[in-house]
């Protein structure tokens, strides 16, 4: 038996209910209204309109309950319009009806309790504003779980009591969100403002509050970006095999508990309110961490306020095989401080580390310092010389492509070695996840115009866990879309974050393929676009405005001299194993598996190095096939140059566009 | 046998839940649905739902990273 479902009989309707859910819930399940006025979907029951009592019977005990802040705890017969019930509530009504007579909302309670005579309870405190504030709550609720302010409150006691900010006075620290306005049943609140003066600011409220409402009620069991922001995901990728580790080497590891979102949000996150990229944002997912002492640099002995730690910032410690939380923090305060992207310094030092460790370089090129994966010390120590600007320090900022360069012409470096293990594609260091099984994601990285960072696409669980991609014309679908939606989203300023970090609690009735594309929040974003410019838009038109940014951006690199195949080339590290230990690591799991599975070529008596070989010229030619189809499918020639007819069709064909890729019209095979 | 996204098999075993083949597979995110020959089940009956061998399984993660 499912102990965590309980039968209740409600008015002669039986109705099975998740323990814990709240008794009002079960009675609109089963499609018998109960009035409410202190009730709102959205927000925290609190039970102070008394309007929802019900009468239950439990253990031959009855008692009068608030139904909207009830759990269902054990089964029950509920009574919704017993006489006791009745009476009760038409006492109610008729006491709102007294206070608050002119109000559309109290006068529809009360007829609906059976109320009518207005004079009953009327008094001095009667209010015959039609747009009186009855004290519901809605508003300081709204404000406190929308928005995570606390700007309005009651004051006062008993008749006394009354809506106020503090000390009477309008706070400066109201961002005019206007969640209070957008709750409020009688239109006591009203707005009258409208920033920017967009063409129907009513209906961008009306989409924002959606997202606002899902941030208070759905986020808590979602992704809990309030709680502990991006760097929720550490535990997830270690788990899923996506966290890079040793320059991307593995993908999980027995230390990422040390330094995972369980010990940043019980060691480190001290704030615990919010603190937003800016102040109104419901998501509020940056974190920080307060009276932090440094240990090192010029600050050394100072306690200090760090701005994260983030995803990205655990990854690239996990990248350089530094696993523990004062290091993270430390680094991470000194890359913000320093103004050095962590991104690119993680995953530069864990090339260099992986450089010293097979004695590519060694003491005499790092100054003395033993680089190996995990020496926190020594790349702290870096770092600080690179702000320096003085010894190694300095070449490390130069970056990764910057590095094997000099190390292949100066210090006669394996070429081919240092191609395969330096993790940059465009002369951009890799974001921090591990893309080896997805075929999708490693051209989602190399197409990506700035190089391999993953703000156009990160297709990792929809190709490798969900296999929701499984063809070429799958993945050059998704190759296709999700980089044009993602431009679309961040050209008008919108955040990827409240997009499918939450998502509306329906989204998972849809099939997997529409579910990712998580159509609530699509309909959200087209809306703020239409509230905005007051034109409606769609998807077509939506792929179309985006694909001209594209299809600009790509041509203005060729301008720049790139934008062709070549450059599309990923080091092997991002396709597939590079070294022996690499393969054995996870060669049961992925590598001899799919020499069995899909090359058809039996592992059984071949040597490592022998495998290397088949995976490595199988992996590389499915790339090879999943760039062919993603070009084709976005209207770029096999040399990845846009196509003139693409322009056309987009109406960008203008005479300076074509000048700059007439000459690459030629369609030939690259490899 | 289990068929997980039309890919993984996973040894079927007499009285295998839902929620004992998620954690065979690992997996843990939040953000999943998931169908038994393709309907949905509540995550409120993973630890519940019976499943039977041969059944199609398609467990669907919502994750798009950074």
């Amino acid at each position: 038996m499912d102990t965590n479902k309980i039968k209740v009989i409600i008015d002669d309707k039986e109705v099975e209910v998740v323990r814990d859910t709240f008794l009002l819930k079960a009675i609109q399940a089963v499609g018998i209204h109960v009035p409410t006025l202190c009730h709102h979907k959205d927000l925290t029951p609190s039970g102070t309109c008394r309007l929802c009592i019900v009468e239950v019977e439990n253990g031959g005990e009855m008692k009068l309950v608030t139904s909207c802040n009830y759990p269902v705890r054990e089964e029950m017969k509920v009574y919704t319009q017993s006489d006791r019930v009745m009476k009760h509530r038409k006492l109610l009504g008729e006491m709102y009806l007294g206070r608050w007579p002119n109000v559309p909302a109290v006068q529809d309670i009360a007829k609906r309790c059976g109320a009518t005579d207005k004079e009953k309870f009327r008094s001095e405190l009667t209010d015959e504003n039609p747009k009186a504030c009855i004290l519901c709550g809605h508003c300081v609720r709204a404000c406190d779980e929308f928005i995570q302010e606390r700007i309005l409150d009651y004051a006062g006691r008993g008749i006394k009591r009354h809506l106020t900010m503090p000390f009477g006075e309008v706070d400066p620290h109201c961002i005019g969100c206007t969640s209070c306005a957008y709750t409020c049943p009688t239109g006591a609140i009203e707005i009258i403002d409208d920033i920017n003066h967009p063409d129907n600011p009513k209906l961008i409220r009306d989409y924002g509050m959606r997202i606002n409402a899902e941030m208070a009620t759905l986020d808590k069991s979602q992704n809990r970006m309030r709680e502990v922001g991006t760097a929720t995901i550490v535990e997830v990728m270690d788990a899923y095999d996506l966290l890079p580790v040793h320059n991307f080497k593995f993908g999980c590891h027995p230390d990422t508990p040390k330094i995972d979102s369980a010990v940043l949000k019980a060691k480190y996150f001290t704030q615990n309110h919010p603190d937003g990229c800016w102040k109104g944002c419901s998501m509020a997912c940056s974190k920080a961490v307060d009276g932090f002492e440094l240990k090192t640099g010029p600050y050394e002995g100072q306690k200090v306020i760090v701005d994260g730690p983030e995803y990205e910032n655990a990854g690239a410690c996990a990248n350089m095989g530094c696993f523990d939380g004062d290091f993270v923090v430390e680094w991470n305060f000194y890359c913000d401080t320093y103004g050095v992207d962590t991104i690119s310094f993680g995953t530069t030092m864990a090339f260099v580390m992986e450089c010293y460790e097979n004695g590519v370089i060694d003491k005499n090129v790092t100054d003395g310092k033993a680089l190996n994966f995990g020496a926190m010390d020594e790349a702290m120590e870096c770092l600080h010389e690179m702000a320096r600007g003085e010894g190694f320090g300095v070449e490390v900022g130069q970056g990764v492509r910057w590095l094997k360069n000099k190390w292949i012409k100066e210090l006669s470096a394996d070429a081919d070695f240092l191609q395969d293990i330096g993790m940059e594609a465009k002369g951009l260091e890799y974001s921090e996840y591990m893309c080896k099984e997805s075929l999708a994601q490693q051209a989602g990285y190399t197409l990506a115009v700035k190089g391999p960072q993953h703000d156009e696409a990160w297709l990792i669980f929809m190709d490798m866990v969900n296999n929701q991609i499984p063809s070429f014309e799958d993945k050059a679908e998704a190759l296709y879309y999700y980089p044009l939606w993602r431009t679309w989203f961040s050209l008008h300023g919108l955040c990827k974050l409240i997009w499918n970090d939450v998502v509306p609690a329906d989204n998972k009735t849809y099939k997997p393929q529409i579910a990712a594309k998580v159509p609530g929040h699509m309909e959200d974003f087209f809306k703020f676009y239409e509230g905005m410019f007051g034109e409606p838009i769609d998807e077509k038109s939506m792929l179309d405005q985006s694909a001209r940014v594209h299809n600009l951006e790509r041509i203005m690199i060729r301008m720049l001299g790139y934008g062709t195949r070549k450059e599309d080339i990923p080091p092997y590290r991002a396709v597939g194993p590079v070294t022996e230990e690499e393969y054995e690591s996870r060669a049961e799991k992925y590598y001899d598996k799919q020499m069995k599975e899909n090359i058809g070529i039996d592992p059984e008596g071949k040597t490592t190095q022998e495998k290397m070989k088949i995976v490595r010229k199988y992996r590389t030619e499915q790339y090879n096939k999943v760039v062919d189809a993603a070009y084709d499918r976005r209207g770029w020639n096999r040399n990845g140059v846009p196509k003139i007819d693409r322009l056309k069709e987009l109406g960008i064909d203008l005479p300076e566009l074509v000048e700059i890729i007439k000459d690459d019209q030629e369609s030939r095979t690259f490899k | 046998m289990i068929i997980v996204n039309n890919r993984d098999k996973v040894e079927w075993k007499e009285g295998m839940t839902v929620q004992d083949l998620l954690d065979e597979m690992g997996y843990h995110f939040r953000l999943i649905t998931v169908t038994v020959n393709d309907e949905l089940v509540s995550k409120f009956d993973y630890g519940s739902f019976l499943l039977s061998d041969n059944a199609k399984v398609g467990v669907f993660h919502l994750a798009h990273g950074g």
